[in-house]
């Protein structure tokens, strides 16, 4: 008996210690964010406490920049979404129905493609951005955080779309719909898991990128990640509250999507990564 | 069927995509590192001399051991912390979905938060791990000013970031072992260590691999951790390969250099993921 009671206690433990390291760092941050600026650093630290809006009306009255990262992330996100999603919903599709060898071939660069490090391109494409004047431009991001997700995208929605019955298709044809007519009315439909999963990872991606939008914006479409850091590295004195209150606005949203999705987390995964 | 023809122009998007953004500035990126070029000049054919200069570069040679030191830390740290995870929730019978999404939230935050977060409980002489470090006696913490306290912070933060990853693949694969397998070890009298190290173990292999591989792939892209905590000083010392190459890039003006460590990259990710290029090449072909 006293034997099962200790791996029941040392099981306890492991994931007292396991929820603390995954979400105490979080959980410390939205904590503080409604501590007054001068409690924040406060020892002992107090878990319970009066709490207070003032480092957000703080960062109301004085990071005005930060909203306008919020509006660009949200911009951004929205048309990486939809950029990725159809046309990798086009690519999947081909991937899945067609037994052409330039098909595989195709299917099989993306895969090669996927294991470059994307950061080598930006020693080419700050000129060329720069002399077409795409820099600090949504389009420019939207279109970069796209093709960084057409791999994955077209293999997730490939490994959807094969679980489609071909008869379908095949019935449809011999009524005389078109190609296109097929995609609407039978694939699209029946591929929604595969079409949110994507959604999902580009989101999650789109919304919290940091390094190609630090260096490819400065004001017009720098987002939030990017004022964020700029906050943390000024010379002045870091205002943690502000950035307390900051971090955590940002991370609702993305929070709350992955909680409520995270089924299609592990599918996209096992879809995208273990597969292939 | 009779809608073939339409397939190539279905590919067009996304093939335009990834050639224009990813695939035509790599191949650029590996023709200017034999050049000598900067801004506002004429790329000069040289050889290998952009290489050999990293060769000779002492910064270069620094930045290569802390990304060998930092990806090893990071794949290896990850895959024992997420076998360790995948295993415990996988015996867990009450409140898994709640585990499980604890596990997953680091995942949805941005780096830049994720380095507030770090900071703020390690912050000099204030922070709560900092406080609480010295308190036991390890001394304080220097990751600002100690370069191996920088990358093992580094190496920390993007553990903690990219954990759900691994842990994700993992436990998928450690669910999808038959049970009747470890019944019968059970029967046998193999102790559950056994059936772990003999059995599950073994049966995920694969996924192993695959979590490794995908791991070593990103954490040699590893930037914004260092950057946003010391910008790889201080003296360059905590720089790894894609903070050498956007120094050389946007501060030094280096093209050519810059291009060959980006070659290097290239190269090195391209090796680690050659097994599984070569095995989803032979699947593709067989299967299509």
């Amino acid at each position: 008996m006293g034997k099962r009671w200790i791996s029941a206690a040392l099981k306890a433990v492991c994931i007292i210690t396991l929820t603390v390291w995954s979400i105490g760092p979080i959980a410390l941050v939205v904590l503080s964010s409604f501590k007054e600026a001068k409690n924040i650093f406060e020892t002992p630290y107090k878990v319970v406490f009066w709490p207070t809006t003032e480092n957000y009306r703080t960062l109301y009255e004085t990071g005005p920049e930060f909203f306008r990262g919020l509006v660009n992330s949200g911009l951004i996100s929205f048309g990486a979404i939809t950029t990725t999603i159809v046309v990798t919903f086009l690519a999947g599709y081909v991937f899945a129905r067609s037994r052409k060898a330039t098909h595989n071939g195709i299917a099989f660069f993306m895969l090669f493609i996927r294991m470059l490090p994307p950061i080598v391109i930006v020693i080419p494409l700050y000129p060329v951005v720069s002399y077409l004047a795409l820099n600090d431009t949504h389009i420019l991001l939207v279109l970069l955080y796209s093709s960084f997700y057409v791999s994955l995208g077209a293999w997730i929605m490939r490994s959807f779309i094969r679980e489609i019955p071909i008869e379908l298709e095949e019935s449809a044809a011999i009524d005389g719909a078109s190609l296109f007519q097929m995609i609407r009315m039978i694939i699209i439909p029946l591929s929604k898991p595969g079409i949110i999963t994507v959604a999902l990872f580009v989101f999650v991606f789109a919304w919290n990128e940091y390094v190609f939008a630090m260096i490819f914006t400065t004001s017009g479409a720098r987002t939030a990640p990017v004022v964020i850091a700029e906050w943390l590295s000024t010379a002045e004195g870091v205002q943690w509250g502000t950035i307390f209150a900051a971090s955590t606005i940002q991370l609702v949203p993305v929070m709350l999507i992955v909680l409520c999705l995270q089924r299609y987390l592990v599918t996209g995964l096992t879809a995208g990564a273990v597969k292939g | 069927m009779r809608h073939d023809r339409s397939h190539k122009w279905l590919l067009l998007p996304s093939l335009l995509l990834i050639i224009v953004f990813l695939a035509a500035p790599a191949i650029y990126v590996g023709w200017l590192s034999v050049h000598e070029s900067t801004f506002g000049k004429q790329p000069v054919y040289v050889g290998l001399q952009n290489y050999a200069r990293l060769v000779e570069d002492p910064v270069f040679w620094r930045a290569f051991w802390n990304t060998f030191f930092v990806v090893n830390g990071i794949a290896y740290g990850e895959l024992i912390l997420g076998l360790l995870v995948a295993v415990l929730i996988r015996d867990q019978r009450y409140g898994r979905p709640l585990l499980i999404a604890v596990i997953l939230a680091p995942y949805a935050i941005t780096e830049s938060s994720g380095i507030v977060m770090w900071r703020y409980m390690l912050e000099p002489d204030v922070g709560i791990l900092s406080t609480l470090i010295s308190k036991i006696g390890f001394g304080t913490v220097a990751w600002s000013s100690d370069a191996t306290a920088t990358l093992a912070l580094a190496s920390l933060i993007a553990i903690w970031h990219h954990l759900p990853f691994t842990f994700l693949i993992l436990f998928a694969a450690l669910l999808i072992i038959p049970k009747e397998i470890l019944e019968a070890a059970e029967v046998d009298g193999a102790s559950r260590w056994q059936r772990f190290m003999r059995i599950e173990l073994r049966i995920i292999i694969p996924a192993i691999l695959i979590a490794l591989m995908f791991r070593y792939i990103f954490a040699i892209r590893l930037f914004s951790e260092i950057w946003l905590l010391t910008q790889g000083g201080p003296a360059r010392l905590s720089e790894v390969l894609s903070i050498y190459l956007y120094k050389e890039t946007f501060q030094y003006r280096e093209f050519g250099i810059a291009s060959a460590v980006g070659w290097v990259m290239v190269l090195m990710s391209l090796a680690i993921a050659l097994p599984y290029i070569v095995r989803m090449y032979r699947e593709i072909a067989r299967h299509g």
